[in-house]
């Protein structure tokens, strides 16, 4: 059982693998056994992040990628391949968080829209793409996509965001469709309020943490074990679906957490 | 082989209900394999001495309990006996179902309570026993195995649909409520299932063909997301029905 959530021997491509979530995923997926192909625009961050899964004895490569330019996917991808010789696992973390910050709609350009569109949903889409046929040729192969809270509920002022990660929601469905009879799985991440700047005991006492039922924010290792379960052979039958880690959040709403009113019971 | 510390079960107790379906043996022998001592409790004619047997062939202390998951007296009576037998409980996983099909106007009054105190009274049962011990030790993990049936709907299965949908919400709301006590409450929502072995020579029928992963789902499926949230791999997931069904639902 536990063997199968072992990642030995598996080669991962990610995207946005760099900074915040990505680098958890990242190193919590190195530490269970994979070799990485890390991907971001900015190389400073991967590298760091390659030199840490190097460490930990696992291969690690980078790849300065915008995730928007299909060419440049294209590359990641043939890369990745170049140096393991197969992909077993495609995580679309890539991303910007919250798009631009809060626009009033009358406020948002052409300009605005496309960009949140494009690195939020599209990107995931070429990666989709440029990975497909090998692993469709190996019969076999995951793709993770990361979407939020953001993409289940509504967000005010959050328009490229939300549709976006909605968006992320329903390719995950239909890879899942039309992959599914190739041996490839599609699954998501649906991560909650996780905060991955400042110290951890910062974190842990923001006041955020009070609208969360656990009562407090997620810890960043906390995605990593998420990303381990999906990216291992223990998930093989999970295709299609999402997992919340989110503090209970979506299962009683983003809402003043311990509020109940009071109701009599009528008879 | 590397496997992250927090994924073990090494030192942990198990209490998991049974029933006649034949997914208690694999899903015992998961926790087991990863390192839990597990309690089964259930009707004698269930599938619990199977169980009990399938954990100790993994080498862990197995407990079997005859039990009417139905009966609060013998729930409680059940829980103080693994209790004293193995000291604590730190995972419960409510597995006991019971599932027919019948047009609606068909089903008896007889058939319908089956339904609900098979299915949902036990979880009632099994949560206010093993909670109020969960909440006193100040951690636990509560896992409802559940089904697609818990938000879509079949024809002739009107009980089944609504007892699987009472578990779905129960378990958001306990969660809620046990949050701040360190006690996470999921489920594991399975799809179209199947105990028998895979066949690779067999031709898929029409419903292996309409699922995306080409093949009914089996007990054996559902292991690895069972051990992840019965684990300390991830505390911050908590009040989700994690749906496992080869694509079922993401079809539509």
């Amino acid at each position: 059982m536990l063997e199968k959530l072992s990642l030995d021997g598996k080669s991962i491509v990610i995207t946005g693998g760099g900074t915040g979530l990505g680098r958890e995923m990242s190193l919590a997926m190195a530490r269970a056994g994979a070799d990485l192909a890390i991907a971001s625009r900015r190389l400073g961050p991967i590298e760091e992040v390659a030199d840490r899964v190097r460490e930990l004895g696992r291969k690690a490569i980078t790849v300065s990628t915008d995730v928007t330019d299909s060419s440049q996917v294209d590359s990641l991808i043939e890369r990745s391949l170049a140096e393991f010789g197969k992909i077993d696992v495609l995580i679309n973390n890539a991303g910007i968080v919250r798009g631009q910050g809060a626009i009033p709609l009358w406020d948002i350009t052409d300009e605005d829209w496309r960009v949140g569109m494009d690195t939020n949903i599209t990107g995931s889409l070429y990666c989709s793409r440029a990975v497909s046929r090998h692993m469709v040729d190996r019969g076999r192969g995951k793709i993770i996509n990361v979407s939020s809270g953001f993409g289940l509920r509504g967000g005010r002022d959050n328009f490229m965001y939300t549709c976006a990660k909605g968006a992320v929601l329903q390719l995950t469905r239909t890879l899942a469709t039309s992959l599914g009879r190739y041996g490839i799985t599609s699954t998501c991440i649906v991560p909650g309020f996780i905060p991955t700047e400042g110290t951890r005991e910062d974190r842990m006492n923001l006041p955020a943490g009070r609208f969360i039922p656990l009562g407090r924010v997620g810890d960043p290792p906390e995605i990593g074990a998420t990303a381990v379960f999906l990216a291992s052979d223990a998930s093989d039958y999970m295709n299609g679906e999402m997992i919340h880690v989110d503090g209970g959040a979506l299962a009683g709403g983003y809402a003043p957490t311990g509020y109940a009113p009071e109701i009599e019971l009528v008879s | 082989m590397p496997i992250p510390a927090e994924w073990n079960l090494t030192g942990k107790a198990a209490l998991i209900t049974a029933d006649s379906r034949g997914w208690t043996p694999y899903l015992a022998a998961a926790l087991a394999e990863a390192g839990a001592d597990v309690a089964i409790a259930g009707a004698e004619d269930s599938d619990m001495r199977d169980a009990a047997a399938a954990v100790e062939r993994e080498g862990r202390r197995a407990l079997a309990i005859p039990t009417d998951v139905t009966n609060a007296a013998q729930v409680g009576a059940a829980v103080d006996s693994v209790l004293s037998e193995l000291g604590k409980i730190d995972i419960l996983v409510n597995n006991a179902r019971v599932e027919f099909g019948k047009p609606f106007l068909d089903v008896t009054e007889d058939e319908w309570q089956r339904v609900m105190q098979f299915n949902v009274r036990s979880v009632f049962n099994f949560c206010q026993a093993v909670g109020k011990h969960m909440l006193g030790q100040g951690r636990g993990r509560v896992i409802n195995m559940n089904s697609g049936l818990a938000l879509r709907g079949l024809w002739n299965s009107t009980a089944a649909c609504a007892s699987h949908g009472a578990v779905h919400q129960l378990t958001s709301a306990l969660a809620l409520e046990w949050a701040r006590s360190n006690i996470r409450v999921c489920g594991i929502g399975a799809g179209w299932m199947t105990t028998d072995e895979p066949d690779p020579d067999a031709q898929p029928d029409l419903l292996d063909r309409y699922l995306p992963s080409r093949r009914r789902g089996h007990p054996k499926d559902l292991c690895g997301l069972l051990v992840y949230l019965a684990s300390d791999a991830d505390d911050f997931v908590t009040g989700q029905t994690v749906f496992i069904d080869g694509g079922a639902l993401a079809h539509g």
